[in-house]
């Protein structure tokens, strides 16, 4: 009993801190809001002076991938101190539905992670002269919401990796530089050589961010079901293997005792 | 006159080996632009402009070193504060400003495992080959860049002073001197308000001295400039310190501790 | 004329209270201080924490500003003098930080050397004194990262005295030592006044500041509460007795009967693992020990002893005037 109010209580502090955990405002502004906006900036105008695609298509591809620093970061940040309020060992083991639970903790990213892709995608778009109607933003909602749901599950992977590295800042940005290349933000699959474009299509995001680009042109959600079901699967994926490498991890450190991270 | 450079060089020396041996400030500072130049060369390979991939792992190259100096320099004292040392260095009988210096251009000092990188990576995955045809203003281009960029993190470093959060400004100026220095965007393109920017942006200057130096054109006029807005930043950055060291004594806000 | 002269030294911090609004707060750290240090000295600030030593060393040392007040080390002003004061002075401070982990000693010893202005041959014949005197010699190579607290404490006194200063500040310099350790480095701060240097110490280690201080200033909310050689604050409690008490479980209700007990001029308690031990004490020669038993009656009581008064009792007499 005792357990499960303060995995209530403290789960929800934490997942307040996911959400507003870059409370400060010296970090949060440039972190979230001018930082996406600056990288749309820049690949937008790398896409001008190479001669690539129109700057819609680096707009939405842009906005999505920078979707996966609050992704990833902020759900490790979440792992990271569950570990520190040891409610992380009771929250693996606890009888009640481990699921809502856990989803429990993932949906403060995954609103973050919207968010993020939302307003970059507003804002930027807005200072190059991209504007979308109001329906392509109705219809863009769902297919930012499934690949910040996706991304999320790799956020989990990353968390549970972070459980075990010590140097988990570097693991993440790997991670975000890794989707930066891989997930067709910038540079479309069929530009890609075979094999990176394989390894595109088992990430996070690239369906995504396919499925944005035919809805923000005017095509319809039935078009992109596709996409977004794969989208969606791959979320899925990522979420269960990351949820049983935490346990892995957590129950490794119990056994080794290794508990102390600096 | 002496003791200045030996200090300065001691100082260098001591900062570059520590940040040579960090994960973060190290490794990631090498490897972080090389994701973003992977990005352009596939770009600018498919664009339709057609445009040699040369210039572009030159630009791709230097930007790593503004990548290992912007968060870098900015939360040097971050970091001193955090080891303990903040404390004895404001207490040392040398300014302030001697000690900074060194620091910010130890990290801008690691940009060039960063150039490096970049060529080779350039070279071996893409198959961009990148000529020097004037050696020595290349050569200077490198240094001056190295020297501008890392003056203009300790005009950071300083304008952070009081700041706990000076990473994440730091961080955020990133992306923005990528593309208005002219790295990978021709200045040309930008739209007119911003080109007075970069004109005052040292790097700027270093890379089209290195551009120079590399596929020829004179070079000597941006390699003056390049050094000249360097010493500029110095120069102020040290005014600016003075007088916030002054006020912090006063007020106790340096946060030493 | 005295090497360290405080007067009257202030200083005051502006800071905020509360969480979602916030209300302007002005902390007087240091209220009214003065006191002065001879020539060759070791001088004690000693006092419990939160009482203003650290507030106060960081003004001698110019790293903060009084609010007002003065003070002047070797004859120059902290304030106006700082530059030239800082070459003459000497700086160390407790704990595992100040130092640069990933370097070796050496390499940290170089690189103050040359903050402080000590030149390339003097540079490597000093490194080599300072490292003979803290007892480091032979480990010099290894990074820091890798020293035990009482190593890096050492480093620590090392790195101060490399420019050869007239005076060292040392601002708890045993705090979290081994035993074996923390007499290592009182032998060496010793080994300082025997080179002539002048050092101001704090500490909130009753024994230490008896056992190394020439003369202690007790320092308490602020305030200097008691100056002395040791003997001469011992002597303050001296006419008198000491009473240790094992209790089992007193509170503030019964500790206030036992004070106004009469000739019971302190009480105090040390929590110890399963039981209490009171030390109280009492003027004059009377006989305490009764009427105290009787207000403890119904506690069970262990030991009893009565012993003759220390610096302790005399640091917890001034101390507990103070609060």
């Amino acid at each position: 009993m005792r357990n499960a109010l303060r995995i209530f209580f403290v789960g929800g502090y934490i997942s307040y801190r996911a959400l507003f955990g870059f409370l400060s405002l010296w970090i949060f502004i440039p972190t979230l809001v001018l930082t996406p906006i600056f990288q749309i900036l820049l690949f937008a105008y790398i896409g001008r002076a190479a001669g690539g695609h129109s700057d819609q298509f680096y707009v939405v591809g842009n906005a999505i991938q920078y979707s996966s620093v609050p992704c990833l970061f902020a759900m490790t940040q979440t792992i990271a101190e569950e570990r520190f309020w040891q409610t992380l060992g009771p929250l693996l083991i606890s009888p009640a539905g481990r699921l809502p639970l856990f989803l429990g903790r993932a949906l403060p990213v995954i609103a973050n992670g919207l968010v993020v892709a939302a307003f970059s995608l507003f804002a930027g778009g807005l200072i190059l002269g991209v504007t979308l109607a109001g329906a392509d933003w109705a219809r863009l909602a769902p297919v930012l919401l499934v690949a910040a749901f996706s991304c999320t599950g790799l956020g989990l992977v990353n968390a549970a990796i972070g459980l075990r590295v010590r140097e988990t800042a570097v693991l993440s940005n790997v991670f975000v530089g890794i989707l930066l290349i891989f997930s067709g933000a910038n540079v479309p699959l069929s530009e890609l050589p075979g094999w990176m474009a394989d390894i595109g299509r088992a990430l996070p995001l690239t369906h995504g961010i396919e499925a944005a680009r035919a809805v923000a042109s005017g095509h319809s959600l039935a078009s992109v079901r596709g996409l977004l079901g794969r989208e969606a699967l791959i979320g899925v994926a990522y979420s269960v293997g990351g949820f049983f490498l935490i346990r892995f991890f957590e129950v490794q450190s119990r056994r080794h005792a290794s508990l102390e991270r600096v | 006159m002496i003791r200045t450079a030996r200090l300065l060089a001691f100082g260098w020396v001591l900062h570059f080996k520590m940040l040579s041996q960090s994960a973060f400030d190290g490794f990631l500072a090498i490897l972080w632009p090389l994701f973003f130049a992977t990005v352009a060369f596939f770009m600018f390979r498919h664009g339709s402009r057609n445009a040699a991939l040369g210039p572009i792992a030159l630009g791709a190259a230097v930007m790593g070193v503004w990548t290992a100096t912007s968060v870098s320099a900015s939360s040097a004292l971050q970091r001193e504060r955090r080891l303990g040392t903040l404390e004895l260095l404001v207490a040392a009988p040398t300014n302030l400003a001697l000690i900074l210096l060194p620091v910010a251009l130890a990290t801008s000092t690691i940009g060039l495992y960063c150039i490096v990188a970049t060529l080779l990576w350039a070279r071996i995955l893409f198959g961009i080959h990148v000529p020097v045809a004037h050696p020595l203003p290349f050569g200077l281009g490198i240094l001056g860049i190295v020297f501008t960029i890392g003056s203009l993190g300790f005009l950071m470093a300083v304008a952070f002073v009081r700041s706990r959060r000076a990473w994440a400004i730091g961080a955020v100026s990133e992306y923005p001197v990528w593309l208005i220095c002219g790295f990978l965007v021709p200045i040309s393109l930008l739209p007119h308000w911003v080109k007075p920017i970069s004109w005052v942006l040292g790097p700027t200057w270093g890379m089209r001295a290195i551009h120079a130096g590399a596929f020829g054109g004179s070079a000597w006029g941006d390699v003056a400039l390049c050094f000249a807005l360097g010493l500029a930043y110095i120069a102020f950055g040290n005014l600016l310190l003075g007088r916030m060291i002054d006020a912090a004594r006063r007020r106790a806000t340096l946060s030493l501790t | 004329m005295a090497v360290i002269e405080v007067s009257d030294l202030r200083r005051t911090y502006k800071t905020t209270t509360g969480i979602i609004r916030r209300r302007p707060l002005e902390v007087e750290a240091v209220r009214g201080v003065t006191f002065a240090v001879e020539q060759g000295e070791l001088f004690g600030l000693l006092g419990p924490n939160g009482a203003g030593k650290t507030t106060t060393i960081k003004m001698l040392i110019t790293l903060l500003l009084p609010t007002s007040g003065t003070a002047h080390v070797l004859g120059l002003d902290v304030v106006a003098q700082a530059r030239d004061l800082r070459k003459r002075i000497g700086y160390v401070f407790g704990g595992d930080r100040g130092l640069y982990e990933r370097l070796s000693a050496l390499d940290n010893l170089r690189y103050f050397a040359e903050l402080y202005g000590v030149s390339g041959k003097e540079q490597r014949r000093r490194i080599d004194q300072v490292l003979e005197l803290v007892g480091l010699k032979g480990r010099e190579r290894e990074r820091v990262e890798g020293y035990s607290r009482g190593m890096r404490q050492r480093l620590h006194i090392a790195r101060g005295i490399l420019h050869d200063p007239e005076v060292v500040f040392l601002d708890e310099p045993t705090i979290g030592v081994d035993p074996v350790g923390a007499r290592e480095l009182r032998q060496t701060i010793g080994d300082l006044i025997a080179a002539g240097k002048t050092v101001l110490l704090t500490t909130h280690y009753m024994f230490e500041a008896d056992a190394l201080c020439n003369r202690i200033a007790v320092i308490a909310k602020g305030q200097i509460v008691g100056e002395g050689t040791p003997t001469e604050l011992k002597a303050g409690v001296a006419e008198g007795q000491v009473l240790e008490i094992e209790v089992f479980g007193v509170d503030e209700s019964i500790l206030g009967r036992l004070r106004d007990v009469p000739t019971v001029t302190a009480v105090s308690v040390e929590e110890l693992d399963q039981k209490q031990l009171l030390v109280v004490q009492a003027t004059g020669e009377r006989e305490v020990a009764a009427p105290l038993l009787a207000q403890l009656d119904g506690i069970e009581v262990g030991r009893v002893s009565s012993r003759e008064p220390t610096l302790e009792d005399a640091y917890v007499a001034l101390v507990g005037d103070a609060s």
